[in-house]
């Protein structure tokens, strides 16, 4: 195919593990991603010592009361009952005098602590949740950015509304996982390893009564993982056909309404419901199976510690007070565990995410800068198209079949045919908002694809067939392609384009908003804008595309009056279906189901091909405007 | 799009519902629909709860009944002693090593029963739970949709699809967050809470009010945290609603965004936007990250407190602050409690501001229920007859906004069969004229009648289903082009949908698309032109073959050879029925037998082409406007 499809803006090839890139972005992030992960290593480690601080009250009481109790009786059995609890009697002393000291410096201790590893805690959650705004940012400025870029072949095949929900609740899954799964992955692991070594330290024999649960929830884990993953992928999928059913009963309600279809597309949101409540059900049917499975592994881990250890107590290889604090621990195996079926869902539903994400990312920009692409010199006009065909998507039959002709400098051309002859393929090509399929098209000599798209299209004014306006004000749109434009030049622009007189007499004037999709002005008045948009520019190369169909007949005389003047002395192309204005074209080409079959002036044309008398003839009949005009304007001379 | 630009968010409302009780009420109704779901979750979750309070008492058996009975305020309740025995604990000490370890292995196999039985239970709670909760999102949506099917035009008018569209995502999306397991977890953790606090005052009375001293100062922080991230999610909404609107506009408008070399410009646009959302986002979550923490500290603090105040009484062994002298165990059994306090508590406050956003959400939701429908059949509607083709308007009067008259006493009658032209300059009310016809809208005084029945009379759907109208913004379903042309007669074989594109000559650039008939349109028709779009929406009336047929500037981006095609198709299947259409080109206006000039909502003029032309009025200057143009554009040559 096209040579020229390699470039600057092309993707690296396609990974199939979103997520691992996804991590990756965590890179750009080290000045907060380090502070909250050190601050969780700290805030979870410091969880470990919760036991014992509260050993340490505990302590402060039972002894403090063990010596009360010893030392209230006769000096000469307190030895033997000292030794009894362990104690020498002057640990007991020491006991009784300090301990409610000590019981209050462990509370105050305790506290102290609470608010350290609060803090801390404070900083990890802050920190991650900034570092996965900024990922989230990060991505979604990319995705803008691709988005931005990609040709028109690719906006053609891909709706707005899924797009949109890529950049913004896909971002926001895999935001949600960085910000808490990932995090959660690190403190569960963290707390596993730890709180083992604790274990292995107080009592081994008994530490390996649990360590068989371990790999059996990795197990759970992995397996539940691969399980849920294309669950959540498909919910994606039904979600967004029940909103595809939404938005098309509110964005075509019209239709629906005039059809009186309501009960047919009843009919198929509810389907859609229905396939959505299932896919949930499905899912909430593998999470009541896994939430209390990974539960159960745990508490499963519980008893067997109490049969064994209660056995090494008996058997006099363990005492309580190890077996105690055992228990206490016991606590930071199992809570992680807990949270693995929170961790998963979270995953499964960030992976799915990642890969739509990466899928937008990694698509292959089908037109963009050759790797050795120059500026377009200033244009001079002239243009040619070189046996040029072209496929939509590349498949398919051709819409156009090896169209040659040539336009020179100051020309104006007019294309001609039926609707889906090809005219406005044409005119794509040239800004090169796609790239031929075969052939090429030169302007001054330059193939397009040889220079910028910056240079080429800065230098072309176009009015697309559809008038699409920006929220801002009436100057802000006309100045859309030089922002820098100064109020003098966006009003020349605007009266050339018969603009300027329905913009004052709004109150604000040029400062006035335009609402979503130019609510607020008439078709015609967005097609003058659209115009003064195009003639800022002030182009060699204009292109109009049907431009004025949509307004009636005193709106369109005038905007054909401002096209009129403006098309000299530049090169235009001009898609229009009134034969009045191709008449006078320079040259015009007749396209038939992609193919040109004729071209010249309107003269020749009516001499040489039977199409255009044909179409000509058409019109004539139709509008008959010249004849019937004339006989009536006639008449009051007559009269 | 623009730093100055008055943008509309598509998300402003407050965060914050405003009439809890109401929401929460018809949330009540739906849920009472599937009420066994619910009981189902809530005996089971309140069983479950209750096994899981019973695992510490039944460990601490292990050490009163099998490990050290004989120790001073063992009480051993788990085993049975068997008959005769006086002194159960002297008993259970005189039993042997083998038969303990025993003893213990029952017990662990009778824990190890309780935790699969309990994991059961809440694993159906869990599966019951969700499952009604997503029944009662189904059943909200669907009545959000047949709502939203019977609201009319004028309320789509006034509500922008895309808004209205990410407001009802938004909504069931946080709806969604909530119901099924977080509103289980609420409610196991708020039973587990209640558990704790009745063992507390059976325990010890002014003890349980001492390590519920606490609880207050809980309250406000989350009140205070989560309405502070409350106020931060508001802002963070409002950016994300720009982000919404920025990507909305840059994709839709990307077209002009690359003819325009805007690219870069936008990409810093948004960029500012996306900035914007990231800062709010960042200011919501320093209150969202510091509400755990917290209430941790204070659970804490509470511990302290509580083991302060018990111990210094055990140690004085007197009496403190107003409270009773306690023992050892008393002291233990409430450090325990609070521990246990406390985890659901962190919970519940986690789960505060997503009970509160979907509260909010359904507020809207409901909201949006309640609003009035306009347009209903009357309950003595007849079924409209075949139509024959007689309209008449009578003395018409119409109006979008109260006292904003659009139509000022339109009159006029339309014979069977005869085509009507509606002309005027833009705004003067040639679209409401037609929108009567099939009842988009109702008169607000006169009458439309077909046939002599007054269209307000019949059923809508009678009504409609013999209207065929095309409409000037073609809609088209993402659905092969097949579909979009059979949405006209859903019974229509393929054979029958071909046909009728072949009527209006839009076989011929259907066949040439990748998969011909089968191919798949986008929102923009993938590639299609507006006029091959207004072509496949032609062909879907053809295919309707109605009894009246509206053309609103239904053929203003085809080219006058093709539209020559359809005209004379419609004139072959529409024989003798009427039609009514707008337009600008003159080639459609001269071939009607009325032409209808519209002005301020009035007729100002009627009559045919050359009748009117002869009148020399308002639609001859029309006319010869246009004519003007010409020779000058002429002339400048």
């Amino acid at each position: 195919m096209a040579p020229m499809r390699r470039g600057a803006g092309v993707s690296r090839p396609a990974s199939n593990n979103g997520l691992a890139r996804a991590i990756r972005y965590l890179g750009r992030h080290k000045s907060t991603n380090l502070p909250a992960y050190g601050a969780l290593i700290i805030a979870t480690l410091a969880q470990l010592a919760v036991p014992q601080l509260v050993q340490n009250m505990i302590n402060a009481i039972t002894n403090g009361a063990t010596a009360k109790q010893i030392l209230a009786l006769p000096s000469l059995v307190q030895p033997p009952l000292a030794a009894a609890a362990g104690f020498t009697v002057d640990e007991l002393r020491a006991w009784q005098a300090n301990a409610e000291g000590w019981l209050i410096n462990a509370a105050v201790l305790i506290v102290i602590f609470a608010v350290v590893r609060g803090a801390f805690s404070f900083i990890q959650s802050f920190m991650s949740e900034k570092t996965s705004q900024g990922v989230a940012f990060d991505l979604r400025n990319e995705i803008f950015a691709k988005i931005q870029r990609l040709s028109f072949s690719y906006h053609d095949q891909n709706q707005t509304g899924q797009l949109m929900i890529r950049a913004t609740d896909d971002v926001e899954k895999l935001r949600l996982f960085i910000a808490q799964g990932l995090i959660l992955a690190a403190q569960a692991f963290l707390l596993l390893v730890a709180t083992l070594i604790i274990l292995f330290l107080t009592n081994w024999q008994l530490t390996l009564v649990i360590l068989p649960i371990l790999p059996l929830a990795l197990i759970v884990f992995m397996r539940f993982g691969a399980l849920s993953q294309p669950l959540f992928v498909e919910i994606q999928k039904r979600l967004s056909r029940l909103n595809t059913v939404l938005q098309e009963n509110m964005a075509g309600v019209r239709v629906v309404r005039a059809f009186a279809r309501e009960p047919y597309e009843q009919g198929r949101f509810e389907r859609a419901a229905d396939d959505l409540f299932h896919q949930q059900v499905k899912i909430a049917r593998v999470f009541s199976t896994l939430f209390p499975l990974v539960f159960l592994i745990g508490q499963i881990g519980q008893a067997a510690i109490l049969y064994f250890g209660g056995s090494f107590i008996l058997n006099g290889t363990l005492t309580l007070g190890n077996y105690q604090s055992f228990s206490l621990y016991l606590i930071y195996i199992f809570f992680p565990l807990g949270q693995l079926g929170f961790i998963i869902s979270l995953l499964a539903q960030a992976s799915a995410s990642a890969s739509r994400i990466f899928e937008i990312l990694d698509t292959k920009n089908e037109v963009s800068d050759a790797p050795n692409a120059v500026e377009l010199p200033p244009i001079q006009g002239h243009v040619e198209f070189r046996n040029v065909t072209f496929r939509y998507f590349n498949s398919g039959e051709p819409v156009l079949r090896h169209v040659s002709f040539e336009a020179k400098p100051g020309q104006t051309v007019a294309l001609l045919g039926g609707t889906g002859s090809g005219k406005t393929t044409i005119i794509n090509l040239i800004p090169r908002f796609y790239d031929v399929s075969e052939g090429e098209i030169l302007i001054d000599g330059h193939d397009v694809r040889s220079v910028t798209l910056d240079s080429l299209r800065s230098q072309i004014g176009i009015v697309l067939q559809e008038t699409n306006l920006f929220s801002g004000t009436i100057r802000d749109n006309i100045a859309f392609g030089r922002p820098d434009a100064s109020l003098e030049d966006v009003i020349k622009a605007a009266k050339a384009a018969a603009a300027h007189d329905f913009i004052m007499s709004f109150p604000q004037g040029y400062d006035t908003p335009v609402g979503e999709r130019g609510s607020t002005l008439s078709g015609g008045q967005k097609q003058r804008i659209a115009i003064a948009r195009a003639l800022l520019l002030n182009p060699r190369l204009l292109i109009l595309d049907d431009s004025t169909s949509a307004v009636d007949l005193k709106t369109e005389s005038a905007i054909q009056r401002a096209l009129d003047h403006l098309m000299k002395g530049r090169t235009s192309f001009v898609i229009a279906q009134r034969i009045s204005t191709v008449q006078n074209a320079d040259q015009i080409l007749v396209l038939d189901k992609g193919h040109l079959v004729a071209s010249g002036t309107h003269d020749e044309l009516m001499e040489s091909s039977p199409i255009y008398a044909e179409i000509y003839a058409s019109q004539l009949v139709g509008d008959a405007q010249f004849d019937e005009t004339s006989e009536i304007a006639a008449a009051p001379q007559e009269a | 799009m623009f730093l100055d630009g008055g943008r509309r968010l598509l998300e402003t409302e407050a965060n914050k519902a405003r009439n809890v009780g109401a929401t929460l009420a018809r949330f009540g109704k739906y849920f009472a629909r599937y009420w066994y779901g619910v009981v189902v979750a809530f005996t089971l979750i309140t069983i479950g709860v209750w096994t899981q309070v019973m695992i510490p008492d039944l460990s601490g058996q292990a050490v009163d009944c099998y490990l050290f009975p004989s120790s001073p305020g063992s009480n051993c309740w788990y085993v049975t002693a068997p008959d005769g025995v006086a002194d159960k604990n002297e008993w259970l000490s005189s039993l042997t090593t083998e038969e303990r370890i025993v003893g213990l292995g029952g017990m662990a196999l009778a824990l190890t029963a309780l935790f699969v039985g309990g994991a059961a239970l809440n694993g159906i709670a869990f599966y019951a739970m969700s499952r009604t909760g997503q029944n009662v999102l189904k059943q909200l949506r669907q009545d959000l949709f047949q709502h939203l099917q019977r609201l009319s035009l004028g309320f789509y008018n006034e509500n922008e699809a895309g808004n209205l569209m990410s407001r009802i995502t938004n909504d069931t999306d946080t709806i969604q967050q909530v119901f099924g397991f977080g509103l289980l977890q609420v409610v196991s953790g708020a039973l587990l809470m209640i558990w704790v606090v009745i063992r507390m005052l059976e325990t010890n009375v002014p003890y349980a009010l001492l390590s519920l001293i606490i609880v207050p100062v809980m309250f406000v922080a989350t009140f205070y945290f989560s309405s502070e991230a409350r106020k931060a999610f508001r802002k963070s909404r409002q950016e994300l609603g720009s982000v919404n609107a920025d990507l909305q506009e840059s994709i839709a408008g990307v077209r002009e965004v690359q003819a325009f070399n805007r690219e870069e410009e936008n990409i810093k646009d948004f960029r500012r936007v996306n900035a914007a959302n990231r800062d709010a986002n960042v200011r919501a979550a320093a209150f969202t990250s510091a509400l755990n923490p917290v209430l941790e500290a204070l659970g804490y603090v509470a511990l302290g407190i509580v083991v302060v105040v018990g111990g210094l009484s055990v140690l004085r062994n007197e009496p403190l602050f107003g409270t009773s002298v306690i023992s050892l165990g008393v002291v233990f059994a409430f450090l325990q409690y609070i521990q246990r306090f406390n985890q659901p508590v962190t919970q519940i406050a986690l789960l505060w501001t997503n009970i509160q956003s979907a509260i909010a959400g359904g507020e809207r939701i409901f909201g949006l229920l309640d609003t009035p429908v306009e347009m209903v059949n009357k309950p003595d509607a007849r079924v409209m007859p075949p139509i024959n083709g007689r309209v008449e308007f009578e003395n018409v009067y119409a109006e979008y906004k109260p006292g904003q008259p659009v139509l000022r006493g339109i009159s006029f009658t339309a014979q069977p069969g005869e085509m009507i032209a509606i002309v005027g300059p833009t705004g003067a009310g040639k679209t409401t004229i037609v929108n009567l016809l099939p009842r988009f809208y109702d008169v607000t005084a006169g009458a439309v009648k077909i046939d002599g029945i007054d269209v307000r009379d019949v059923t809508m759907e009678s009504l409609r289903s013999q209207i065929g109208i095309v409409l000037q913004d073609t809609f088209l379903f993402s659905d092969t082009v097949m579909n979009n042309i059979r949405y006209g007669r859903l019974d229509a074989t393929d054979d029958e949908v071909i046909a009728a594109a072949r009527l209006i000559a839009a076989d011929s650039f259907i066949e040439r698309l990748p998969m011909g008939f089968q191919t798949v349109l986008g929102e923009r028709g993938s590639g299609l032109s507006q006029g091959q779009r207004q072509l496949i929406a032609i062909a879907r009336v053809a295919l309707m073959n109605p009894a009246i047929l509206i053309l609103d500037e239904a053929t203003s981006s085809v080219d006058t050879r093709t539209e020559r095609v359809i005209q004379k198709a419609f004139k072959h299947l529409l024989d003798g029925r009427t039609s009514f259409v707008i337009a600008h080109r003159l080639s459609t206006i001269r071939s009607a037998d009325q032409v209808l000039m519209v002005k301020d909502g009035q007729i100002i003029e009627r009559g045919t082409h050359k009748s009117l032309l002869a009148q020399r009025g308002a639609y001859y200057e029309l006319y010869m406007s246009q004519f003007k143009h010409e020779e000058e554009a002429e002339l400048v040559r």
